[in-house]
């Protein structure tokens, strides 16, 4: 099967091309140089785009399904019939895995990493992956919280640490490393939390130890991504600070191809002020750092004014929103490993503290300089579902558009967030970077195909009828929602905004090479983890090869 | 042969630690299982062929022509029932759900009669939980609800609760405080510290106030409440404010009895209240293997975890209507496929009176008394003995249930693929 | 404009037809009533293979729709309607007036369940009995009943006004298990007698003429107070999350 896709306004990043006008051929599941006997897609005047690759995004697992359960009323929004092609859709920030695919697919995207399994449940993440259709996907195991990478952090023996974290991304197949809260659900585990620098309970390291061995273990495994990091002190007033602390815990380590910490939705980790009477925006002094260092790159964590479901594997957090709000609230402990809470949030224009994170996540993809260190999300659900990023896009590239939703909120925005101050309006090519070509090369897929046009690229390919003078918002949105075609794999998935296919996604994990001697030791201690603490046998841990019907093996390296 | 750390399919402590002995192709063996579990995975008689019902009478016959005369039944009805799933893996149920949504069928699961009301109270406030391994290492306090586990799943206590010693439990039993709340002296109360009979249908006013107390408002409680001293209540307060780590474990006398799903809310929230003083949990004691496991791939599907009607196309999820035993008892539904459950042995007679009236289709490993309501009977293998597949803990936690023996009948997972494709020849697609 | 369907048939399966409500029939002929969809079970049907229709009167007037026969298995019978009038001669199925944010709606026999399920405006009235969940929210929704009014002359089933916001609803007989669950807003009298009446609830007011048969261990004794020219008890709740509804009873057990 070929295709010829003619006369696109092409933007891709990777290969630095900016918005000329040019062909892109396709061959089988291929990017090519040229094709013989093509189907042609007319794409004049329109933008042609890699697939969109989402850096972050809670599609799938344990705590999504929980989520899901918890919100029917949520899950009656948006409810589509069975198709022909199509199973049936519900939900809006708690959508179906159908739905999920559909919506995503329908945008342009084609790779999406879900970002936070506990290793335990990591079957059930798997499970969904295989019912959400069409996207290709990737999994970050956590394993920051694990008593095992406390112990060995303790310890100081790296190399069994490393050995631990190969075995594990082996095991549940996945693609990296995730910390979230770092220490902070094994305090949960008796109702406590830690920031930075406190002694997690019973275990005698800090977050900031279990920060630095892990990305230690992870350059050791010369891993493709590097340590994917939710810091510490997550929406609390003042936690800029924290979340600069956790920057500079790696600051001296390197990695020729990328960065060395990833961190997510930077947003709510850049707030000022002792408490939310004078929170404040401290996107200057977040973004001053990053402008500054090579080491680190970061994602959005856009929110979006209206209601939402909140999921991270961040237990106390979840907590300390329901205690807030009051609202329902779910909580999931997972032995050895992690946590996790999902709670309800509505971000109300009314209430300045919730207009200020508005402001601040466009204020992180505005005053950090080069696009490629920040990636475009809404850390999805958590700040706003996924379908918004239209809409994120459009106030990105319009500073007027900005102008007119600051008009109706709290005044609070005129005071205590930067954006009103902020003239720059992004192009087609920064945003062809934060939602395609920078994601992939932050999570080392470039490598892999994954977002670009170059010749060998998988032939992954959003069009959007739409030019690249176009500044009228409601016309980009419902161009960006609705691809004009969105291509997967070689195959037409989305033609006027319809899926018109409905492929199966594959799942990239990463199998990475280990000494043996440092494995055999670990393994060891692991087997007594089983034997005395988890409550199921070590031979029923490991994920089969069944829950990854479709899989992309990576190997490395040491 | 020897075979280890296999999964007991039966209830839904779904212990993986089972060791079994196979010759030609016979379990000779089971070790590690309880009673229950032994006796369950030893096997018993089974249904031998595919039968259809003629003149009265099931006739025996041939795959094709079940799954024919299946598929015939669903697609000439206009509000079909699909029920059952608890028995069977998470494989079967992506099938089942599929089928459901092709014909536009009402497709429900056995929770909608036992933890139904649970799922609905965690709707309504949320829940608070961890995995059982949690429990294990830290719990020192364990209170049991309206859940004669002892008997229902008769090593939740040893594996996970009472008596495992764990990382921050080293000294077991000695270390942990059990208590037990029911309407009366179950055989758990046998091994636990505690025992507090609730009067039947009181469990509502009960956990009123004992929410009251906590939020310190004793003086507007009466001195009994339920059947329970006000001195009583409040000491139980202080054991569960003074508790390291505690956990509540709740069974059918809460879900069923007066109150029902706002029973379990009752619990969920004093449960949640407790966080403000230390840390504690909840869990509901759900029955059968995968019963859970339905629950969550329906919820990942549908967006609705159990009761989904799919009769318009888009999914409507309203327990109390589009749950089996209200379908029936209204006579809704003009046929009924049942699988992996046995709804002529627990459902009400008004329901089991008019399933005799309509079609009724059993797909089955064993016969039982649904396969005297049934026209077409199909045998299936054993999930978790003759086939692989997934299945989720009560505490959601997803294991890969073994193969140890080859069946002689197809998988349920085959069986509604079958099915499936039928339905979709008959309708010219 | 008036228009009176009558039942065909006897349905057992049942009919699904929250396209019967005046906003939908305004202006349409009769042929073009005939043709509006309704799902009897899995099939989408038209409305003139179930129902007879006749049509009298202009199309100025305001829309009223009369059932004529047996609706009790017709369901959604006015959901979200906002204006207009229907009047069932009989008893009618599930959710009738659910959503609904104004007009009328005359049940002249029983209501089943749901009755009136997440309206905000309008009036519903009931003159037989009503089923559970009367006024009630949707699984998981944190908001019931947001506005109206629903009277009931006969009894009420279990959980009326569930999540109540605000509103008001009447039942002149008795209604079952904890009416006014979770109310934050809102007014619900009960003239007969009820059982735990007020679990959980935030704001808003229950008043309970007859007598309460079991009372929840969790609401303060403020004193005595007339209320609709009765003297009544006062009591606040639900303490269990420090509530602040009003509750007002006649009779509590043992009196
Ligand atoms: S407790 Fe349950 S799962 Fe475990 S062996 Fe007994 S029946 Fe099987
Ligand atoms: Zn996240």
């Amino acid at each position: 099967m070929e295709l010829l896709i003619k006369n696109g306004v092409v933007y891709d990043p990777i290969n630095e091309i900016r918005g000329e006008k040019m062909d892109i051929c396709v061959k089988e599941d291929k990017i090519v140089s040229k094709v013989k006997n093509p189907k042609v897609i007319d794409a004049n005047g329109k933008l042609v785009m890699p697939g969109g690759v989402d850096i972050h995004s809670h599609i799938a697992g344990g705590k999504i399904n929980a989520g899901r359960l918890l919100r029917p009323e949520d899950g009656r929004k948006g409810a589509e019939p069975r198709g022909k092609l199509t199973r049936v859709c519900t939900g809006y920030s708690v959508p179906n895995t159908y739905a999920t695919g559909y919506r995503y697919a329908k945008m342009g995207y084609t790779f999406v990493m879900e970002p936070a399994t506990p290793p335990l449940l990591a079957r059930h993440t798997h499970e969904e992956l295989i019912d959400t259709p069409i996207l290709d996907n990737a999994i970050l195991a956590l394993l920051d919280n694990n008593w095992m990478t406390m112990e060995y952090v303790k310890s100081g023996e790296t190399k069994k640490l490393a050995a631990y974290v190969a075995w594990m991304i082996k095991a549940v197949k996945a693609y990296g490393v995730k910390i979230v809260n770092p220490g902070g659900d094994e305090a949960w585990g008796w109702g406590k939390n830690v920031n930075i620098d406190d002694s997690v309970p019973n275990f005698d390291v800090t977050p900031r130890d279990i920060i630095d061995g892990l990305a230690e273990a992870n350059e050791m495994l010369n891993l493709p991504h590097s340590i994917h990091i939710h810091c510490n002190d997550l929406g609390h007033p003042g936690n800029y600070e924290t979340t600069l602390k956790s920057f500079d815990v790696v600051k001296g380590r390197s990695n020729a191809n990328r960065q060395v910490m990833h961190a997510t939705h930077v947003q709510f980790h850049s707030y000022g002020g002792s408490g939310w009477k004078d929170f404040e925006s401290k996107v200057d002094e977040i973004a001053k750092y990053v402008n500054a260092k090579k080491h680190v790159t970061i994602d959005m964590g856009q929110v979006m004014l209206g209601d939402t479901t909140t999921m991270t594997a961040d237990g106390p957090l979840e907590y300390g929103l329901h205690m807030i709000t009051g609202r329902k609230w779910t909580n999931l402990d997972v032995e050895l490993e992690t946590g996790g809470g999902i709670t309800p949030f509505l971000y109300s224009s009314k209430v300045a503290v919730n207009t200020i994170q508005w402001a601040i996540g466009l204020e992180l993809a505005l005053l950090i300089k080069d696009p490629w260190k920040i990636a475009l999300t809404t850390d999805h659900p958590n700040g706003a579902p996924f379908i918004t990023y239209p809409i994120v896009i459009s106030l990105l590239m319009n500073k007027q558009k900005r102008g007119e939703v600051m008009a109706n909120v709290h005044k609070a925005i005129n005071k205590r967030a930067i954006l009103p101050s902020i003239g720059r309006e992004l192009d087609w090519n920064d945003i062809a970077i934060m939602t395609r070509a920078a994601p992939a090369r932050i999570l080392g897929l470039d490598r892999y195909g994954k977002g670009h046009l170059g010749v060998g690229a998988d032939a992954d390919v959003a069009i959007y009828d739409v030019s690249p003078e176009e500044r009228e918002s409601k016309k980009i949105q419902s161009a960006l929602l609705h691809a004009k075609y969105t291509i997967k794999g070689g195959e037409v998935v989305v033609r006027d905004g319809e899926i018109v296919a409905v492929p199966e996604g594959r799942t990239y994990w990463v199998n990475p090479e280990f000494d043996g001697e440092s494995t055999k030791d670990m393994l060891g201690d692991l087997t007594g983890k089983f034997e005395k603490y988890y409550s199921v046998n070590l031979a029923n841990y490991p994920v089969q090869d069944a829950y990854v019907p479709h899989p992309v093996e990576i190997k490395t390296k040491v | 042969m020897i075979i280890t750390d296999v999964l007991c399919p039966f209830c839904g402590a779904l212990c993986d630690d089972i060791v079994v002995e196979v010759e030609k192709n016979k379990i000779i063996e089971v070790r590690e299982a309880c009673e229950i579990g032994v006796s369950k995975m030893m096997g018993h008689e089974r249904i031998a062929t595919p039968m259809i019902r003629e003149n009265g009478e099931l006739k025996e016959t041939t795959y094709e022509n079940a799954i024919d005369k299946t598929a015939e039944i669903l697609v000439n009805s206009l509000r079909p029932l699909i029920y059952g799933w608890s028995s069977t893996t998470c494989e079967a149920h992506r099938k089942g759900i599929e089928l459901a949504e092709e014909l536009g069928a009402v497709i429900d699961n056995t929770a909608s009669v036992c933890h139904g009301p649970s799922i609905l109270a965690i709707q309504n406030v949320g829940l608070p939980s961890c995995t059982l391994g949690q429990i294990k290492n830290r719990a020192d306090l364990i209170i049991y609800w309206g859940s004669n586990q002892a008997e229902a799943h008769p090593r939740h206590m040893s594996r996970y609760t009472s008596f495992p010693r764990g990382f921050f439990s080293e000294e077991g039993r000695r270390g942990k405080k059990v208590v037990v709340l029911d309407v009366r002296k179950t055989t758990t109360v046998e091994v636990a510290d505690d025992f507090i009979q609730v009067a039947p249908g009181e469990d509502y006013p009960v956990l009123s106030a004992l929410r009251a107390i906590l939020a310190g408002e004793e003086n507007v409680v009466p001195s009994c409440v339920g059947g329970v001293s006000k001195e009583k209540l409040i000491e139980l307060v202080e054991k569960m404010k003074s508790a390291r780590f505690g956990i509540l474990f709740f069974g059918l006398g809460l879900t069923h009895s007066r109150g029902r799903y706002n029973n379990v809310v009752n619990a969920i929230s004093l449960v949640r209240e407790l966080n403000a003083h230390t840390k504690f949990v909840i869990m509901p004691m759900r029955g059968h293997y995968n019963v859970t496991g339905f629950n969550q791939v329906c919820t990942w599907e549908t967006g609705f975890p159990f009761a989904v009607d799919f009769s318009r196309g888009q999914p409507w999820y309203n327990p109390g209507e589009t749950s089996a035993v209200d379908i029936l008892n209204r006579e809704e539904c003009d046929a009924v496929l049942v699988i992996a459950s046995d709804p002529g042995a627990h459902f009400p007679k008004k329901s089991i009176e008019f399933m005799a009236k309509i079609p009724v289709i059993q797909i089955d490993p064993y016969p039982n008394p649904t396969t005297e309501l049934a026209d077409v009977v199909i045998p299936s293998a054993i999930a978790g003995i003759e086939v692989e597949g997934t299945a989720y803990r009560m505490d959601k936690v997803p294991i890969r249930l073994r193969k140890i023996i080859e069946p002689n009948h197809l998988s349920d997972e085959e069986i509604l693929s079958r099915v499936l494709n039928k339905v979709r020849e008959r309708r010219g697609e | 404009m008036r228009v009176t369907l009558t039942p065909k048939k006897d349905f057992k399966v049942p009919v699904e037809a929250e396209t019967i409500k005046p906003d939908n029939f305004a202006g349409k002929n009769k042929s073009e009533i005939e043709s509006i969809a309704l799902w009897h079970g899995n099939k989408e049907v038209k409305l003139g293979s179930l129902f007879d229709v006749k049509v009298e009167g202009v199309n100025k007037e305001e829309t009223k729709i009369v059932i004529e026969g047996d609706a009790s298995r017709i369901k959604r019978i006015g959901e979200g309607m906002t204006s207009g009038e229907i009047m069932i001669n009989g008893n009618v199925d599930m959710h009738c007036g659910a959503m609904m944010s104004g007009g009328k709606i005359i049940v002249k026999g029983d209501s089943d369940a749901w009755a009136g399920r997440e309206m905000i405006g309008g009036e519903l009235v009931v003159e037989g009995n009503a089923g559970n969940y009367l006024g009630a929210g949707y699984w998981g929704a944190e908001k019931g009943m947001g506005g109206g009014m629903i009277r009931v002359h006969g009894d009420a089933g279990d959980y009326v006004g569930g999540h109540m916001g605000d509103g008001e609803i009447i039942v002149k007989g008795s209604a079952g298990l904890l009416p006014g669950l979770d109310m934050s807003g809102g007014k619900i009298t009960i003239e007969g007698n009820t059982t735990l009446p007020g679990g959980e609830m935030k704001n808003g007011m229950m008043v309970i003429k007859g007598k309460v048969l079991e009372m929840l261990p969790s609401f303060r004794f403020e004193g005595e107070e007339i209320v609709d020219s009765l003297k009544l008890k006062k009591f606040t709740g639900d303490l269990v999350r420090r509530g602040s509804g009003t509750l007002y009873v006649n009779l509590i057990p043992g009196e």
